[in-house]
């Protein structure tokens, strides 16, 4: 039977960004959304050169790597998005569990079957990009009731740390804040829950251009003043926020 | 520092603006032509008295002098030439060709009305004949089809060694002279005997100079009270006393010690003049903390500032590569930094002088104060950065090589990385120079040089589909038989070396004990002894391997147009050269190039740590390439990695820059393959790190990441198997910056110093030739240390 195959379009290591300490980061290669502001378009281009590895084949190279997990790091699976790949990905998530890696994964909690992960999973980080559905579906292309689902199932029974992207002109009006606020007053007290709100950048916009394709985001900075407002906003509704 | 040194800084750096406007360089051709004139005076001595008899001749008649600005008496002046030639702006990579000509250094003066052309040329021809030169030259000639595009070099080593002064600066060198004396009063074989007598001769050279100096010490005091200068005449005074004791006797304060150690530097390096390279002072921070006696930091700093400036020498600061040491640990793990290697390094960043060079050893027990108080060097631009040293590695290789317990923490560093015993290691540093990437195109081409089509050699020549699947052992077998002619060429260098004898160096060397020369290649007259090789082009070859395999396999029918490409220097052939390129390289933790430089790594340190010296003492495989990378590579064809013709080698034993791309925990993966145990000569590695990758907003907060990032990670890394990596350097800059200073120096350097690490030194980088410039802009590589990024 052939094996299970991760396809990826860059690996390398990271230091704190993709969860602790030292980590070697696969971004898999596919997403189900289309966020307009995207870091890593290439994740969906076609012209993207892709690499195909076993499951084996990318444990091997996790486990030889295991020197360079200092300061509590491991491996982090991003993408893209990594549970695209859920049937691969689940497997290998199993082996390097087995042989104490620690392991974490950024994902758009969109993957019905996501939770049958979380055991392997020592690191959760989820985006939450926008709290209406209709929005949700027009902004990137899919609804959000799987991903509000998943985060409340995570956000209930174990560490999660949830980043909200916030983009001008598509999620920081007062209504939208109002959404984010509402949905996290309903999860339950999580001492293990963080709240990341990221303000706009436009890392990626570069490589929507090298790789053909459009940037369609439109003075997405937040203004510094509208960014306090709404920190103060969720500090207010008792959520409090990292910034990492 | 408190403002009370202000005073003692700032003539520090009044000295070395004094220094740097020096652009003549005589001294050494005045001491060579006294010992000329003298030597018929003493033909009926031994060698070695002789030899002592012309030191004192040659310190006698050497005009000395002691700056307005100095705080202490003594100068390197006098020993070296404007030759070296990393700093020297006339340095071409086409047309270097080493150091070999003993003679070449009289091309770098200048003729004038008192240094006549005549009077150079006849001090030149008086040279080439002695037996040294003419020894020397019979060496080249006989290996010059291997040596001409370097298949191996070789050269006579000067300097390079690390003298025990501890003993001199607690007793005295009247107490040396009398233990040598006494010695040769019992010894009743006539040689030893002699020997010990000539080394007692070269010591007495100490009370000459430190009289000398004195003497002008006093008329300075007393021109000083004649102006009524109270500063200068109590300096000029406190400067009389001291050499009125030291170097004869005992130092009974930090300021005599120092005082008393310049003196015997200096003696030992006019014993070798001109240019003796790379000798070492070891761990400065022990030699001196004992006459610390509760001075402060800050004082102490002030003084040390003046020692540093001691080690520059005119307008390039030309005595480069002599190393100094702080921190480490001993045999038992405890941490052996104390307040002089804080006082150092205060000294060292306050002065940003390009020479001496630092180093600073590490264990797993460092004290994060240290790696703190290294922030502010390694995260200000243009300051010098120290080089790093692993002990918890360099202790069992060396103890594997037969050092012993007791001597394994006294373990320095001679010139850029290579591992010595201080007082008891003579091992020929640079003796010898393997060129694996020259045999590999040579093995291919079979023998016949595809840079200048010359027949350099009797490879065995096979037709391509035989030669490439057995290419490793024709490889191997040529190594081989090419070492075994390097080491009879690198012994005939020694042997010539030989002849110039150095009694003064010898008697901290273990002279005084084993009452032979140093450089005696009949008798050990050091307790460790050995020859260097150091080995260029490990990743090159690794890369190239692994192509050749790959194009078997996947393209067997090409084996004859790689061959054929590989004469053409890829000429018509970029498709395959593209292939070639998209093969493995070392450098990404890919376990199948790294495997490959391991076995490389291996089976050429076993071979060369088997080779036998001139006294059937072991070869030590040293993995560095001191820009000779660069060089060197300039002199080999096209290669089977997809590397063109007189493009650089790999530096060190890092991958060739450009082919690590995955990034710094890839590159660190690959590198923790190779096996360190066996690079016991010492090895070269180097990181260019952006300064991005530690965000601390302190120096301090910086320092500790570094040691969270880089150190421990590739040293002290508890998940990594067998020994690990002993040595870095780092450049944390970027190419960016560095173009940008090159444009606009004025904006950049106003001061005209902007210090980079180049191999075991660290420079000026303005002081560089643009060759060389160039070559650390390109070796910063940053892809291969880059941090690679997530979401956000």
């Amino acid at each position: 039977m052939p094996q299970n195959q991760i396809k990826y379009f860059q690996k390398g290591f990271n230091f704190s960004q993709d969860g602790p300490g030292n980590r070697l980061v696969y971004h898999l290669y596919g997403c189900n959304f289309r966020c307009p502001w995207c870091a890593n378009p290439e994740c969906f281009a076609a012209d993207t050169k892709v690499t195909a590895q076993t499951v084996e084949e990318v444990a091997n190279e996790i486990l030889r790597s295991r020197p360079m997990f200092f300061s509590g790091g491991g491996v982090t699976f991003t993408g893209g998005e990594p549970t695209l790949q859920f049937e691969a990905l689940k497997e290998l998530l199993i082996i390097i569990k087995e042989q104490n890696i620690h392991t974490a994964i950024e994902c758009n909690a969109s993957h019905p079957r996501l939770c049958e992960l979380f055991p392997y999973i020592d690191h959760l980080m989820m985006d939450l990009k926008h709290p209406s559905d209709a929005a949700h579906k027009a902004i990137v292309g899919m609804g959000n009731q799987t991903v509000l689902d998943n985060i409340a199932a995570a956000a209930s029974t174990r560490q999660l740390a949830l980043r909200i992207p916030l983009v001008n002109g598509y999620n920081t009006d007062d209504a939208c804040i109002d959404g984010f606020i509402g949905f996290l007053s309903t999860l339950p007290q999580n001492p293990l829950l963080t709240v990341e709100l990221i303000s706009y950048h436009e890392y990626g916009k570069v490589k929507w251009q090298k790789h053909g394709m459009e940037y369609t985001v439109q003075n997405g900075f937040v203004p510094p003043a509208r960014l306090a407002e709404i920190r103060e906003r969720f500090r207010q509704a008792g959520i409090s926020t990292i910034q990492t | 520092m408190k403002p009370k040194n202000q005073h003692i800084i700032d003539l520090a750096k009044a000295l070395f603006r004094e220094e740097r406007s020096i652009t003549k360089l005589t001294g050494w051709f005045q001491i060579r032509e006294t010992a000329a004139k003298n030597e018929g005076k003493y033909a009926d001595l031994s060698l070695e008295r002789r030899t002592a008899a012309l030191l004192h001749d040659e310190l006698k008649e050497l005009p000395l002098s002691i700056s307005d600005n100095a705080v202490f008496a003594g100068t390197q002046r006098d020993a070296f030439a404007r030759t070296y030639a990393l700093i020297n702006p006339s340095f071409r990579v086409e047309t270097f060709s080493g150091y070999c000509d003993p003679t070449a250094v009289y091309g770098d003066i200048d003729p004038d009305e008192e240094f006549t052309k005549e009077r150079i040329e006849k001090l030149r021809q008086y040279t080439l004949q002695t037996p040294y030169v003419s020894q020397l030259n019979a060496m080249y000639k006989k290996a010059e089809s291997y040596t001409g595009e370097v298949i191996y070099f070789v050269e006579q080593v000067t300097g390079h060694l690390i003298p025990e002064f501890g003993t001199a600066l607690q007793y005295g060198t009247k107490e040396l002279i009398a233990t040598a004396k006494a010695k040769a009063e019992t010894e009743t074989d006539a040689e030893k005997k002699d020997n010990l007598l000539a080394f007692a001769d070269a010591l007495a050279c100490a009370e000459l100079l430190a009289g000398r100096y004195r003497e002008i010490a006093l008329a300075k005091e007393a021109a000083a009270i004649a102006a009524k200068d109270d500063e200068k005449a109590a300096r000029f005074g406190k400067l009389a006393n001291a050499l009125a004791r030291v170097p004869m006797y005992g130092a009974r304060d930090m300021f005599e010690a120092i005082q008393s150690f310049m003196l015997l530097w200096e003696i030992m390096c006019i014993e070798q003049a001109p240019n003796p390279y790379a000798f070492s002072v070891g761990n400065a921070d022990r030699i001196f903390e004992p006459y610390r006696h509760g001075m402060t930091r800050e004082d102490a700093a002030a003084l040390f500032c003046h020692f540093l400036v001691f080690f520059n020498v005119a307008d390039r600061s030309w005595a480069i590569s002599q190393n100094l040491i702080v921190g480490g640990r001993d045999y038992d793990g405890n941490d052996l930094t104390n307040p002089s290697s804080y006082s150092l390094l205060d000294a060292y960043f306050e002065m940003n002088l390009p020479q001496p060079i630092l180093s600073v050893k590490l264990h797993k027990n460092t004290p994060d104060k240290l790696y703190e108080e290294l922030g502010r060097f390694f995260f200000s631009p243009g300051v010098l950065t120290p080089s790093l040293f692993n002990d918890d590695s360099l202790f069992p290789i060396l103890e594997a090589k037969g050092v012993d317990k007791e001597d394994l923490e006294t373990y320095s560093v001679a010139g850029c990385q290579e591992p010595l015993i201080r007082g008891k290691d003579n091992a020929n540093t640079t003796n010898s120079w393997l060129n694996l990437g020259k045999i590999l195109e040579l093995t291919i081409s079979g023998g016949v040089s595809t840079i200048t089509g010359k027949k350099l050699c009797d490879f065995e020549k096979l037709p391509p589909e035989e030669l490439l699947p057995r290419l490793r052992e024709k490889f191997y077998e040529n190594v081989k038989s090419s070492v075994a002619l390097m080491a009879d060429s690198a012994n005939g260098a020694s042997r010539a070396l030989s002849n110039l004898r150095v009694p003064f160096l010898s008697s901290f060397m273990g002279g005084l004990d084993y009452a032979y020369d140093t450089r005696d290649t009949e008798h050990q007259g050091t307790k460790y002894n050995g020859s260097g090789c150091l080995i260029h082009g490990l990743s090159i070859v690794a890369d190239s391997f692994i192509a050749v395999d790959h194009l078997l396999k996947e393209r067997p029918q090409d084996a004859e147009r790689l061959v054929k490409a590989l004469a053409n220097d890829f000429e018509g052939d970029d498709e395959l050269r593209e292939y070639l390129l998209s093969c493995p390289k070392f450098g990404n933790n890919i376990p199948e190039v790294d495997n490959e430089a391991a076995e490389i790594a291996n089976k050429i340190s076993d071979l060369i740590n088997s080779t036998k010296n001139y006294l059937s003492n072991d070869f030590r495989a040293d993995w560095s390439s001191p820009t000779t990378h660069l060089t060197y590579g300039y002199w080999v064809g096209a290669l089977p990695s997809g590397r063109p013709a007189r493009d650089m080698m790999n530096y060190g034993v890092d991958p060739l820059y450009g082919s690590a791309e995955s990034g710094l925990g890839m590159r660190m993966l690959s590198n923790m393959a190779l096996p360190f145990c066996k690079m016991c000569g010492g090895y070269a590695s180097h990181l260019g790190i952006d300064p991005k990758y530690f965000p601390a907003d302190s120096f301090e907060g910086k320092g500790l990441q570094f040691k969270e990032r880089v150190i421990e990670p590739l040293f002290f890394n508890p998940a990594a198997d067998g020994i690990q990596p002993f040595y870095l350097y780092v450049n944390v800059t970027t190419p960016e910056t560095l173009r940008k200073l090159l444009k606009n120096p004025k904006k950049y350097a106003p001061s005209g110093v902007y210090i980079v690490r180049i191999h075991g030194t660290f420079v000026n980088f303005l002081d560089l030739s643009p060759d060389v410039q160039q070559d650390i802009i390109r070796r910063l590589d940053l892809a291969s240390t880059a941090n690679i990024g997530g979401n956000e």
